[in-house]
């Protein structure tokens, strides 16, 4: 499963996915019914927790965005090899890492581990290229 | 092509007019003075979106949530195709999505609730389950 660039792309999809479902689920049980089912005409921050989840999804889209031109070109130009595997491999692991370490507020862990898959990502389209 | 990058050419279209719809009303209720402008908060006092009425600011918000749907749902649909696993399955879920976010668009702007919550988690699902279809 972890064995080719399309199936981790698809696998951190998902993942991110659940992360949006699990700060959809913290609205819910914070926050009034009235409000979240309503247009939310007025803005509402999320604070502590809520508010990290929200930001530390916000850039996992980003990532995401980031990273599918890479998978599909190399996928698409048959580019794959070891090296470029193990780079999403590295992504998937570091993109994992990052949503709790944002969550718990661990400071220096996540800023790393966004660097590292932030050059993964680097690493892929140099791969496609 | 197959269906379900005919539903992803669609969703770009449609959120080509979700794009001008913010456009056109954010324009005509701020004036291009404002809209085209550097857009300094400062200068603006505040955030340009944080000026829209509530029915346009509606339009702003839904556009910008297709965004996000449309980042995962692109990736579904290219995934299924380049793997070659288009089925009846995964044809049905794209243009469910696609049912979904245009319904979304008036549930939001008309304020009708719960309806824009529930059309929102449809379009979500069927995203949901062409992921799960392409990995299995």
């Amino acid at each position: 499963m972890l064995s080719s660039e399309l199936s981790i792309l698809l696998i951190y999809g998902l993942i991110t996915a659940i992360v949006l479902g699990l700060k959809t689920t913290g609205m819910v049980a914070t926050m009034d019914m009235g409000y979240l089912l309503s247009s939310r005409d007025e803005k509402r921050t999320l604070d502590g927790m809520l508010g990290r989840m929200d930001r530390a999804l916000n850039n996992s889209v980003v990532a995401l965005t980031l990273i599918a031109p890479a998978i599909l070109a190399l996928t698409l130009r048959d580019q794959s090899s070891s090296n470029s595997i193990l780079a999403a491999q590295v992504f998937l692991a570091a993109r994992v890492i990052y949503v709790p370490a944002y969550v718990f507020g661990v400071r220096g862990l996540r800023t790393l581990v966004w660097t590292i898959g932030f050059l993964a990502t680097v690493v892929l389209y140099f791969a496609a290229l | 092509m197959t269906p379900e990058l005919t539903a992803l050419a669609l969703a770009a279209l449609l959120q080509a007019v979700q794009f001008a719809l913010v456009s056109v009303t954010a324009n005509l209720q701020l004036g291009v003075a404002k809209t085209a402008s550097p857009r300094d908060r400062d200068r603006l006092g505040g955030p340009l979106e944080a000026q829209l009425n509530t029915r346009n600011a509606r339009l702003f918000r839904a556009m910008n949530n297709h965004f996000e749907a449309l980042t995962l749902f692109t990736i579904a649909v290219v995934v299924v195709t380049l793997s070659g696993q288009s089925s009846p399955v995964t044809a049905a879920a794209g243009y469910t999505y696609l049912a979904a976010r245009v319904a979304y668009v008036p549930a939001y702007y008309f304020g009708l609730s719960p309806w824009r919550s529930l059309i929102y988690f449809v379009g979500f699902a069927a995203t949901f389950v062409m992921i799960v279809s392409a990995l299995i």
